[in-house]
């Protein structure tokens, strides 16, 4: 009973959200997030948190972009889990090809004695200051570097929908890249 | 919740904007017949329909093919448009499946009539060149528009959904073809026009994973939100 009054209230804010109402629209996302995380978590039980978190932002992204595909007269929460079953299968595929290619190792080599060289990661640890230097490339190469490093899609992919060339794709991401090295390096 | 997530669903509500909930997918299939239908006539006009048409129309055998070639862009352009709603009915799928079955039935049985009438001479088979890339004619602004719609929704299977769409713009393509081609041979009809509609609906369900992926509509709607997720 109480089940069916959630997802009536979820369905009613659905309908305002596409309708263009924000508020209803973060109080849906709100409530659903929660749900998405412990759904994620218990199919996805072998990945980390972080993972999950990716997955999650990943199912409300998308829910995002496709929701005039949702049928107000129908209720909400079939139409969510069929989107989260779709996220999910997708985000295990990308998870597993990514595992394919990833080398394992126990202990990182020393290769030189400068400290610089040793450190276990090389992070960048002011994401402020990286979301300004992204926010001040150009548009196109801000848009290689969203495509190509944020959601790491294939070249191919990104050029299709960017409907450009492999080429020129390349050559925005290595201008952008070397904008960001010089922005970051200038701000610390 | 963390912070992450927490911001990006407010960047979500910032941007939110009303939308036009889908339609539901007959009254999508009529919309895209509205504008596939014209244009399908456009063509069958400017290359002239067959001088047979006529006498054609009153042949049980040419109507059936037709009217199934019709239902089957009909039922696959349905199916298609379903398969991007979530939560959509499966049996869906199997909308284009009669329609489809009809058509090869009677070309089937064309086949075995000619093959009783004239021997092995009725099912001889010659080039006809002419059907594949008029099909891709006719069928082009269909498949167009098509993929417009279908990138509306949500890439649930890109590859059957994409498969489905090709199926309707080059069975709509066939039905537009047999109006102006004087081609009525069974066998020939199997071969090159089903065989054409096959090859391109399969050609779809190859392109379905760069026409229809959930990349490519999150970068098409969500560009602006994406930076947020730093």
């Amino acid at each position: 009973m109480k089940r069916q009054s959630d997802d009536q209230a979820l369905t009613t804010l659905m309908r305002a959200a596409q309708a263009g109402d924000a508020q209803a629209y973060v109080r849906l996302l709100k409530e659903i997030t929660p749900r998405l995380r412990q759904i994620v978590r218990r199919q996805r039980c072998f990945v980390g948190a972080q993972d999950i978190e990716d997955l999650v932002q990943d199912i409300l992204l998308s829910l995002h972009a496709v929701r005039a595909s949702y049928d107000p007269r129908r209720p909400f929460m079939p139409w969510l889990m069929a989107i989260t079953r779709n996220r999910l299968v997708d985000g295990a595929r990308r998870y597993s090809r990514r595992a394919a290619h990833e080398v394992q190792v126990e202990n990182m080599p020393v290769t030189f004695c400068d400290e610089g060289s040793n450190i276990d990661s090389d992070g960048y640890r002011d994401p402020e200051a990286l979301r300004q230097a992204i926010q001040d490339l150009s548009p196109a190469q801000r848009a290689a570097i969203e495509m190509l490093k944020l959601r790491e899609m294939s070249l191919k992919e990104a050029a299709a929908a960017r409907e450009t060339s492999i080429g020129a794709l390349k050559v925005s991401v290595h201008r952008a890249m070397a904008a960001l090295r010089r922005a970051l390096i200038k701000e610390s | 919740m963390t912070m992450d997530t927490e911001k990006l669903i407010e960047r979500l509500a910032e941007v939110v904007e009303p939308v036009r909930p889908l339609a539901r997918p007959w009254s999508r299939t009529t919309a895209w017949l509205l504008i596939a239908v014209p244009y399908v006539a456009l063509i069958v006009f400017v290359v002239s329909p067959r001088a047979d048409l006529m006498s054609k129309a009153s042949e049980w055998r040419y109507v059936i093919e037709q009217l199934a070639a019709l239902a089957i862009a009909i039922t696959a352009a349905t199916a298609a448009f379903a398969t991007v709603i979530p939560g959509y009915d499966r049996k869906f799928l199997f909308l284009p499946a009669l329609p489809l079955a009809i058509w090869l039935g009677s070309l089937g049985d064309g086949c075995v009539e000619d093959w009783i009438h004239f021997g092995p001479e009725g099912l001889s088979l010659g080039p006809d060149w002419f059907c594949f890339p008029a099909i891709v004619l006719v069928g082009a602004v269909p498949a167009i528009a098509m993929a417009v719609m279908l990138r509306r929704g949500a890439p649930l299977t890109p590859h059957i959904t994409s498969a489905l769409g090709g199926l309707a713009a080059a069975g709509l393509g066939n039905f537009g073809l047999r109006l102006f081609h004087s081609q009525d041979a069974s066998v020939m009809v199997l071969v090159w026009q089903v065989g054409a509609v096959c090859v391109l609906a399969a050609m779809a369900a190859l392109a379905g994973r760069y026409l229809l992926s959930w990349s490519s509509i999150i970068a098409t709607t969500g560009r602006s939100v994406l930076l947020h997720r730093l």
